[in-house]
């Protein structure tokens, strides 16, 4: 690491000054992880009530079962609707969200006063609580009163049901997500795309490079790493939705929409049913890490080969 | 002049003089309406606080938690009331509906101590009750040293006071003589029919009286009123769609949730008359209920009926009360009608929800927080309630057959009385208490959902949902 | 430099306005129905023709509601303080735990950082409903419970891990050749991560400290079940209006304007720094 051939003007000894420099990224870091590592103890909480048949109006029936919940996971069918309704929901909107994101990036990557006014006015849906803009769009997707049903009607879609009918549900609630977050990703790229260096494309646009040829292998290559960034906590917090999908229908109509927190919400607060809530979340937990998992382990890979490269 | 203002209601509360005599002798006297309310206010609350050593715990603080709510308003608007008479001080955190439930949940699960006592449903308490959460309130009430003694418990609606009684058992009797008192019933709300008239007038169709009946007059609406829906029911997926109309025709028809033999539960919604009725009211919402059906709650039933996007609901009577006032478009249109869904039944058999008051097992001053319970559900708190404060429905009879009362909600709402009286016997929880209480009932509504979009035919979706609840009722040891 | 052909700069502007229609309309729509009364909003068909009103900012600013069934009070004021007071001091505390931990990150190689690093990462996806019940548990011994401190603690959960990650990604951005340079010329790594790394870093610093404040803005849960009802967010009492005796959309809308202003010139302060990076240049190899 080059700073360390950097010598030290000074008066401090030599092995006081090594030692300094070795603990200097310890000390830069650890207030951060100390400040959180408090979470540890209620999440060990929880762990531990996964692992118990624990229903608050029940007292009688609590008790150790060890990996019954889990297993009994397996067999439910509501279980697996679960987890497939909030992979493809996750997937789905963090997709369209990184497109869409990154197209209006590149849209407004001139720093212009119009297209810097622009990109703040675009955060504004992200910055109305997902909750409140659901309650908001519930009314605007009303058949009587919305004024989108309105506007749909208007091109043909005159009994568009919107989040109340099985078929277009996902649909609606994708649209109120990418609506909500498709700002977080573009002002991340925005800014990942105006600080990369310029000389590449300044000598690529003296050889006459075709445009696509730039995008696809110097840009994207480039931006990759804040891609992944991205699209990481996206996809992290797109798993994990509650408000809009809560808002909106509760999980319904029918299960189409019972992504992982909402059934969780509902087995602890209306059932209480505290051990299943707990292994329900710790499912969930296990997918955000293993997913993140394989994301980091691309954005390091990316960065050693960038390194690598200067 | 206040001093001889309060002598004249003073003799009235005593029974001494009639009302028409002290709002004579109040004008005479220069008082104005607003004033002499106050001073009658004030003069029934120090004859509450005669016989009876309201100030024995001065200087107490209490904390209640609220939930947003006209209730918990009108309460407030009166708490000086209270806070003069015993030398309490109380203070409140109020918390939206939407969430206070789980603030309650969150408080009483962490054993806090923070609040003394809190509003609640009954249905809740069939979690609280079990869970240790809430104190019986028998031993309070029946305790001479501890209820004053003109707080006259059997004023309050006999439905409404074993409806919040549960002796814990599954599927055991609600109000049964081993029950306990989780809550002390404070508002409640039954279920009938609130229509609007301008609309029915120009459909030409009159106030339905029975299932089929309510299927035919929601269609004509749907087809002839040029705009507006038939009927508006809830749909989401909660047990709170289950709770109101549904379950209130349901059990008309004579059916259970459940039923209870030797202390073990068994489904008993896919019975042939349950699949049938389940079959019309299906119909009902795919012909002439709301097109967004499998997201309404309370708030859109009201909101559609108020704004005349709907010829009329089946829900609560006091949606319907608060949607011909206020802001709304149609505030003066909308009259009320009993309803009895079944043609062979005597009455209507309405499901009430009653919003309680609870007492926390964890607070530290109970017998102080009780003495607030006492007072908020006290007939003079009632009747300043209803009569000032848009307080409905109350819970005690004597409050219905207060004059004040009854002249001002006939005068606004006709009709409400009248729906009132011929639903009032038949009101009263019509669920078997069990601690899966929300789990199941969440079950049914999310199956009625699927049944409504044509997902599952109606008796294989009844079917399969017993099955389901039967599953579940053996593993918590209580299906048999 | 390029050539950008006129038809090029039409379809430009084009995509540019439909993105602006298609993520602005809702908002355009929430800002005219906080000028609407409800009988106004509930209209059929919808109309965009209207009798404007203040009431439902009088309603939120002076605190004050008229429903149905009688006057409310309304705590929307306190509610701003308390998310402009949360929000405003979980970022500076992420800020200044994050920042320096990113430039480690990026900077040094050390035992065990790529394993500090996924951890704090991994202290984001612990989904809240998970922790809530055994963190009131705890609150209540430890005596944070109802406090603002407390709550600002558990907010780094969503503010810290976030910033950290991002701004590590631009310092590693940023070539260490200036800074070398700067080193050799004799300053100290303090001088050198104040005066060249964080500037270098600033477009990254300001995305991740703005969306960092989003975050913390529109979190819910966490006031909720930890504090009490003095202490609750914009994102809860916003809620009061949906009361029993109807949903006061005018006011809701209100509100979401009134709780969007904050952010929104924040946001619009921080613009300079989001672009600032492009102007210094940061060269690399």
């Amino acid at each position: 690491m080059s700073l360390a051939s950097v010598s030290e003007t000074g008066s401090i000894p030599i092995r006081k000054r090594r030692f300094a420099r070795r603990a200097l990224p310890y000390l830069l870091s650890l207030p951060a992880l100390l400040v959180c590592i408090g979470i540890l103890v209620p999440f060990v909480t929880a762990a531990y009530y996964s692992l118990m048949r624990f229903r608050l109006n029940l007292p009688a029936l609590k008790g150790f079962i060890w990996f019954d919940n889990y297993i009994n996971f397996l067999s439910d069918s509501a279980f697996w609707n679960t987890v497939s309704i909030s992979l493809v929901y996750a997937f789905v909107t963090v997709a369209v969200e990184l497109v869409l994101g990154l197209g209006i990036a590149l849209l407004l990557v001139k720093p212009s006063r119009l297209n810097n006014l622009a990109s703040i006015l675009l955060l504004l849906p992200l910055m109305t609580a997902p909750a409140l803009a659901a309650l908001m769009w519930k009314l605007m997707t009303n058949p009587n009163f919305g004024i989108l049903s309105y506007l749909v009607g208007l091109i043909g879609f005159t009994d568009f049901r919107w989040a109340s009918d099985p078929r277009t549900a996902l649909l609606t609630v994708t649209l109120v997500d990418v609506w909500v977050y498709t700002p977080f990703i573009m002002i991340l790229l925005l800014a990942g795309l105006r600080s990369l260096p310029k000389q590449p494309f300044e000598a690529a646009a003296l050889d006459g490079v075709p445009r696509s040829f730039v995008f696809f292998r110097i840009t994207l290559p480039m931006l990759m790493p804040y891609i992944i960034t991205a699209s990481l906590f996206r996809l992290l917090d797109s798993i994990q939705q509650f408000d809009i999908v809560y808002s909106l229908t509760q999980g319904g109509p029918g299960d189409k929409l019972m992504v992982f927190q909402v059934q969780a919400y509902l087995e602890f607060f209306q059932y209480t049913n505290v051990g299943r809530s707990a292994a329900l979340m710790m499912v969930l937990w296990a997918i955000t890490y293993f997913l993140s998992n394989i994301f980091i382990k691309q954005w390091l890979k990316l960065r050693e080969r960038a390194r690598g490269v200067s | 002049m206040f001093e001889r203002g309060r002598d004249l209601t003073a003799r009235f509360v005593k029974g001494e003089i009639s009302r028409r005599e002290m709002l004579k002798g109040a004008s005479r006297l220069g008082l104005g309406i607003a004033t002499t309310g106050f001073l009658l206010n004030e003069s029934m609350t120090r004859a509450m606080a005669a016989d009876f050593d309201w100030m024995k715990f001065k200087g107490t603080k209490l904390k209640l938690l609220l939930n947003k709510h006209p209730y918990a308003d009108a309460m407030i608007a009166d708490l000086e009331n209270f806070k003069s008479m015993t030398g309490m001080d109380v203070s409140y955190d109020i918390f939206p509906e939407d969430v206070y439930f789980d603030k309650v949940t969150a408080a009483l699960s962490s054993s806090s101590s923070e609040y003394d006592a809190f509003m609640t449903g009954a249905y809740m308490t069939w979690t609280y009750g079990p869970a240790g959460w809430v104190d019986d309130l028998n031993e309070y009430i029946k305790d001479p040293a501890k209820t004053n003694p003109n707080y006259n418990w059997e004023d309050v609606l006999p439905g409404l006071r074993a409806s919040t009684a549960w002796n814990g058992v599954p599927g055991g009797e609600l109000g049964s003589a081993d029950a306990k008192q989780w809550c002390t019933p404070w508002g409640f709300e039954l279920n009938s029919v609130a229509y609007n008239r301008k609309i029915f007038d120009k459909v030409g169709v009159e106030p339905p009286k029975n299932m089929e009946d309510l299927m035919n007059v929601a269609a004509k609406v749907t087809k002839d009123a040029g705009g507006p829906y038939g009927i508006g029911v809830r749909g989401s997926r909660s047990w709170a769609t289950i709770h109101p109309g549904f379950l209130s025709a349901y059990s008309n028809f004579e059916q259970r949730d459940f039923t209870v033999t030797d202390g073990k539960l068994k489904a008993a919604m896919n019975t042939d008359v349950s699949k049938s009725f389940h079959k019309q009211w299906v119909q009902m919402i795919q012909d002439s209920g709301p097109k967004n059906w499998s997201t309404y709650t309370w708030y859109q039933v009201g909101t559609d009926l108020g704004a005349g996007a709907s010829g009329m609901i089946f829900d609560a009577d006091i949606l319907g009360y608060f949607m011909n006032g206020g802001d709304n478009k149609e505030a003066g249109n909308i009259a009320y009608t009993p309803f009895a869904a079944n043609p062979a039944a005597k009455a209507p058999t309405p499901n009430v929800w009653i919003w309680s008051l609870a007492l926390s097992s964890f607070s530290k001053q109970k017998d102080a927080a009780w003495y607030f319970m006492q007072w908020a559900t006290s007939t003079e708190h009632d009747l300043f309630g209803a009569r000032k404060m848009d307080f409905v429905n109350p819970v005690r009879a004597s409050v219905w057959k207060d004059e004040e009362f009854r002249a001002r909600i006939d005068k606004s709402y006709p009709g409400y009385l009248k729906q009132y009286e011929a639903s009032s016997e038949g009101s009263k929880i019509y669920f078997t208490p069990q601690p899966l209480f929300f789990d199941l009932t969440t079950q049914w509504a999310e199956t009625l959902q699927k049944m409504v979009a044509k997902e599952i035919p109606v008796d294989e979706g009844l079917d399969k949902l017993a099955e389901n609840i039967d599953k579940q009722l053996k593993d918590a040891g209580i299906g048999g | 430099m390029e050539r950008v052909s006129a038809l090029e700069r039409v379809i430009r502007t084009v995509l540019i306005l439909l993105v602006l229609v298609f993520f602005l309309f809702p908002i355009f729509w929430i800002l005219l129905m906080s000028f609407q009364s409800n009988d106004q909003i509930l209209r059929i068909p919808p109309s965009i023709v209207f009798e404007p009103t203040i009431a439902n900012y009088a309603t939120l600013l002076t605190g004050k509601l008229q429903t149905t069934a009688g006057n409310l009070d309304v705590a929307f004021l306190k509610n701003l303080g308390n998310s402009m007071l949360l929000s405003t001091g979980s970022v500076i505390l992420s800020l200044i735990l994050g920042v320096p931990a990113a430039y480690a990150f990026a900077r040094f190689k050390f035992r065990l950082g790529e394993n500090i690093a996924f951890t704090l990462l991994s202290f984001r996806f612990a989904p809240p409903l998970l922790v809530l019940l055994p963190l009131s548990l705890y609150f209540k011994q430890l005596g944070l419970t109802d406090s603002y401190f407390g709550l600002i603690w558990i907010y780094q959960l969503i503010c810290l891990p976030l910033i950290l990650w991002i701004v590590r990604g631009y310092f590693e951005d940023v070539s260490p050749d200036i800074e070398h340079a700067y080193r050799v010329a004799g300053h100290s790594w303090w001088t050198t991560f104040r005066k060249i790394a964080i500037p270098l870093a600033m477009p990254g610093i300001a995305a991740a400290g703005l969306l960092a404040f989003i975050f913390a803005w529109n979190n819910f849960v966490f006031a909720l079940i930890l504090a009490s009802a003095d202490k609750q967010p914009v994102t809860v009492g916003a809620l009061a209006f949906v009361t029993a005796s109807g949903i006061q959309y005018g006011q809701i809308a209100a509100a979401i304007v009134l709780s969007v202003m904050p952010t929104l010139l924040l946001a619009l302060y921080a613009q300079r720094y989001l672009v600032q990076g492009l102007s210094l240049g940061a060269v690399k190899g």
